[in-house]
């Protein structure tokens, strides 16, 4: 992080707005006290991308840098910035609204694990209504080795299945992983609100952050 | 005291000893639980990254059967699942239109007149009441914890009122203390230990983890103590690999707080679960004679 920002109004107008309206969080009123660097505990891991700079990033303009970086997937939603912050600027929903702009324009992900265990969550969770460990994790595991396999780094896919199958054993020895599947019963009902999420997921109009 | 419960899908799978202990636990004190007729995942803190709509939707499917239910109050354990239902709760009071268009899809349609109690919230007034000291037939003397409360027990991503304090609170310490243990002023007790990162970003977890152990272990505790799934689960499955990584000789049990409190009121420790943990939890209490 040693580059220096430059400044393009336009670009600047269009991101920072676009960031405020889908995450309701006002990134003008950052004045840069880093209360937010110093309480951050990923700091050491994104570079000392913190979430200051990310505000800054933003509000020059820097949409690819913006939506492409290391803070937007090894952030570990603990909201220690958002707590500290004298501003009351919520920089988790910022890196979370980030996450969702960077798939819209397809920026593949810094960390793609990251990315696939909260896709695979979402999407187990939304299949039967509750969550199964077992299907999450078997969705996580094909998400994260299928493009290992594509570019033949089997060791990489191998030492995936190595370290997830460890903690399996252990959790299956103390009694701690179970086979009975949950699900609910008003499946058509949730079934409902997950389409409608689809529809205005589409529609892109308005999402329920800008609204608050 | 009878609460409506939301267990969410943690304590039916990887950590149904913590289900099993706040139903024998809370029945044991008073307070009986009655889980919600249907109840959805909430969507945890993914669902957020991915979609707004349904971060807000999957929660209030569930407020929706509380507020239709008879209990007024609605206890929820897992830190991850409280928080993501207090946000959807506070989204919604102030978004009425998200609202309508939410509760047009749910037979029974968020009104917001159910209170949302953490495990905490739920115990601590029948601890603390004057008559409780004659049901402690174990006083958990010598029993050291450092009481790890994580992110989402009072920090949360939308500003929803938290009543302990947010970077020191005291919950847990009131409960412990009043069952005859000696919590410990530590300084990490609200840091993150990397909750889903220990899958999906191992390296980051596990050194969160390290400095979260290593302070405790400054401080001269004997044990960790929390509320949350994910923090347990973390700190106990992960515990060897943290140790060996950064040299950590001391190994410390990662107790929930409901086992605790089970073991104080005189439960069997088979009945808690207490055999189902990775770093062994029954050792420190035959040592500290609590176990009889």
């Amino acid at each position: 992080m040693t580059a220096v920002l430059e400044f393009t109004p336009d670009q600047a107008t269009s991101l920072v707005g676009e960031v405020m309206a889908r995450s309701g969080q006002n990134l003008n009123a950052c004045y840069q006290c880093r209360r937010c660097a110093s309480g951050c505990p990923v700091g050491e891991e994104t570079g000392y991308l913190t979430p200051d700079r990310l505000i800054r990033m933003i509000v020059l303009g820097k949409r690819e840098a913006a939506l492409d970086n290391p803070l937007v997937w090894k952030c570990v939603s603990c909201f220690t910035c958002g707590t500290r912050c004298p501003n009351d600027i919520m920089t988790s929903r910022i890196v979370d609204t980030l996450k969702k702009m960077a798939k819209e324009a397809h920026v593949p992900p810094s960390s793609p694990k990251v990315a696939a265990f909260h896709d695979s969550f979402v999407a187990a969770s939304k299949r039967l209504g509750r969550l199964n460990e077992l299907e999450f994790m078997g969705r996580y595991l094909l998400k994260t080795t299928l493009g290992g396999l594509v570019k033949l780094k089997f060791r990489e896919v191998i030492e995936e299945h190595k370290s997830q199958a460890g903690l399996g054993v252990t959790m299956l020895r103390k009694g701690r992983m179970h086979f009975r599947i949950q699900k609910i019963k008003g499946k058509q009902e949730f079934r409902r609100l997950i389409k409608k999420g689809r529809e205005r997921a589409m529609g892109l109009s308005k999402s329920p952050a800008s609204q608050e | 005291m009878e609460l409506a419960y939301y267990p969410g899908c943690s304590l039916k799978s990887s950590s149904e000893i913590y289900d099993v202990q706040c139903k024998r636990v809370l029945s044991a004190i008073g307070i009986n639980l009655h889980e919600l007729d249907d109840w959805n995942c909430c969507g945890a803190t993914s669902a957020s990254k991915v979609d707004d709509f349904i971060a807000v939707a999957m929660p209030a499917r569930n407020l929706g059967i509380a507020d239709a239910s008879e209990y007024t109050e609605l206890v929820i354990p897992c830190s991850a699942c409280y928080s993501r239902m207090l946000v959807a709760q506070k989204i919604l009071e102030f978004d009425r239109s998200l609202l309508d268009e939410i509760n047009a899809e749910l037979s029974n349609k968020v009104i917001g007149r159910t209170k949302i109690l953490s495990i905490l919230e739920a115990i601590q007034p029948v601890v603390s009441s004057a008559d409780f000291v004659k049901r402690v037939t174990r006083k958990l003397e010598g029993l050291k914890p450092a009481c790890y409360y994580g992110c989402m027990q009072t920090r949360f991503s939308y500003g929803v009122p938290v009543l302990d304090d947010v970077e020191n609170p005291q919950g847990m310490e009131t409960i412990l203390e009043s069952l005859g243990a000696t919590p410990l002023d530590w300084s990490y007790k609200t840091d993150c230990c990397g909750a889903s990162a220990a899958v999906n970003e191992n390296d980051t977890s596990i050194l969160l983890m390290s400095k979260i152990m290593k302070d405790a272990i400054a401080r001269q505790a004997n044990c960790f103590v929390t509320t949350c799934p994910m923090c347990q689960l973390n700190l106990d499955a992960y515990q060897e690999k943290v140790r060996a990584k950064y040299g950590i000789a001391q190994s410390m049990p990662v107790y929930f707080i409901t086992e605790l409190v089970g073991v104080a009121v005189g439960l069997p420790l088979e009945d808690l679960g207490l055999d189902r943990h990775f770093v062994d939890a029954m050792e420190l209490l035959k040592e500290l004679n609590i176990n009889e």
